[in-house]
């Protein structure tokens, strides 16, 4: 049953990576931008992933990584 | 918002076209760049119904951040973070009922908490022709508490760059020796263990488009429990699993960018929660950007979470009212306005966040009263030579 449902996964994202658009490399542009960026401010997401760790029971999911803290 | 010659160059001319909305690009950066942050949290106070006796007033901690970006040669980044938090204030230290059953508050000495916080880690990166990899090494130390982590993640490119696999896997090893240990009958020293793995898939849809999906699994054992609340007993064994999603879209008419993020989170504490943060990167001429954003969270309550504390029940049943495993929500918003000064870059942030039970997704049988709210004030600068 697993087995079985690993492959429809690998299967749907094959369909879905070969379904979207050929981009050439002289139409990623605006991919390029700063502001396209995962992370546009490393220092923000930091501090955000910290102010939340240290207030909410979830955490992780993100680039960004640490240790841990004592914060109450 | 003016682009930096380096990142167009960067976008147009490396052989695999890097794509910057894709976490690392497979260039080192072109230019140190040496960044400075600076930031103010505080707190709410609780009002006297929540804390009928003693301190009213929660958390205002002063953060600094350094970070410093280096290319060394051809192929290789190195980067150094500094961290530094200075904290005062309260905390919930175990909650009763009041005359009408209804749970009330109380809070950490009358003279409340006093820490620091000191952080740094070290980082490099090595660069090839559809990829990269790298790692990390850090340390963090407060009054009592001391974390020592590593890291290593690394990414390559196929299907034209267009697709690319991420992966990374982190150790941090934390020891806790709380203050007062004697005084109030705590644990005098104890560590924990954490250990996460994660995989991802970056896909670029079209030219103005891409989406990332990542799964990554934590598992932490030893001391989880808070040794500052009076009455918390926790198991000592957490499997956290993550699914994350995030979406770049830019839009050239308005010449900005959304992004859009949701995060899938469950424990075996049993808290499941579900995040979406949303951001529009709306540039105002080439100097100038402005960054309105919204995130709403929200969980489901632990299995062993209680709001009124069972002092009779022994501490090798795991219970605990600690707001932050209770069921809520919350939703906070934020500005960002940032200032392209040619080598210099500006950022001034200012954030709202408010956590209710009403705003909770799950279900709330056991609303917490000590819910918190809290405003943050940032200012960045960033300067590149």
């Amino acid at each position: 049953m697993i087995s079985k449902r690993i492959l429809v996964l690998i299967l749907c994202t094959g369909i879905f990576i070969t379904g979207c658009t050929q981009v050439r490399p002289w139409e990623r542009g605006y991919l390029a931008r700063e502001e396209m960026l995962w992370d546009a401010d490393a220092l923000e997401r930091q501090l955000n992933d910290h102010i939340f760790f240290s207030k909410e029971a979830s955490s992780g999911g993100s680039s960004a990584a640490g240790g841990g803290c004592g914060c109450n | 918002m003016k682009r930096k010659p380096s990142r167009g160059l960067i976008a147009l001319s490396t052989t695999a076209l890097a794509l910057p909305g894709i976490s690392s690009a497979d260039a080192p950066p072109t230019e140190n760049t040496l960044s400075y942050k600076i930031s103010n949290y505080k707190e709410d106070d609780l009002s006297r119904e929540q804390v009928p006796f003693g301190e009213l007033g929660r958390y205002d901690i002063d953060v600094h951040q350094f970070q410093y970006v280096a290319p060394v040669g051809r192929n290789f980044s190195v980067s150094v973070d500094a961290n530094y938090e200075n904290m005062s204030g309260a905390s919930p230290w175990f909650s009763t009922a009041n005359a009408d059953g209804e749970p009330v508050i109380n809070m950490s000495g009358a003279s409340g908490i006093r820490d620091r916080r000191s952080e740094l880690s070290i980082g490099a990166r090595y660069y090839m022709e559809n990829g990269n990899f790298g790692g990390y090494v850090g340390y963090s130390e407060e009054d009592d508490y001391r974390s020592s982590y590593i890291g290593v993640s690394g990414e390559i490119g196929f299907n034209n760059d267009l697709t690319r696999f991420s992966y990374g896997f982190s150790h941090a090893a934390d020891d806790i020796f709380p203050t007062d240990a004697e005084l109030f009958n705590r644990v005098r020293n104890e560590d924990k263990q954490s250990t996460s793995a994660a995989v991802g898939l970056s896909q670029v849809i079209n030219q103005f488009s891409v989406f990332q999906t990542a799964f990554s699994v934590t598992e932490q054992s030893g001391f989880l429990t808070d040794p500052y609340k009076l009455q918390d007993s926790r198991p000592d064994n957490k499997t956290q699993l993550v699914l994350s999603n995030s979406y770049r879209h830019f839009f050239v008419g308005p010449d900005a960018a959304l992004h859009a993020d949701y995060r899938l989170y469950h424990d075996d504490f049993g808290i499941t929660s579900h995040t979406v943060d949303l951001a529009w990167y709306q540039n105002l001429g080439r100097d100038y950007q402005i960054v309105p954003n919204l995130r709403y969270y929200t969980q489901s309550a632990a299995d062993f979470y209680t709001n009124i504390d069972d002092f009779l029940k022994p501490l090798s049943e795991h219970q605990s009212s600690d707001y932050r495993l209770s069921a809520f929500g919350a939703i906070s918003g934020g500005i960002h306005f940032i200032a392209d000064l040619g080598d210099w870059t500006a950022t001034l942030t200012a954030e709202r966040y408010i956590a209710n039970d009403k705003y909770s997704g799950f279900e709330v049988t056991q609303p917490s009263p000590a819910l918190v709210r809290f405003v943050r004030v940032s200012i960045g600068i960033d300067y590149s030579f």
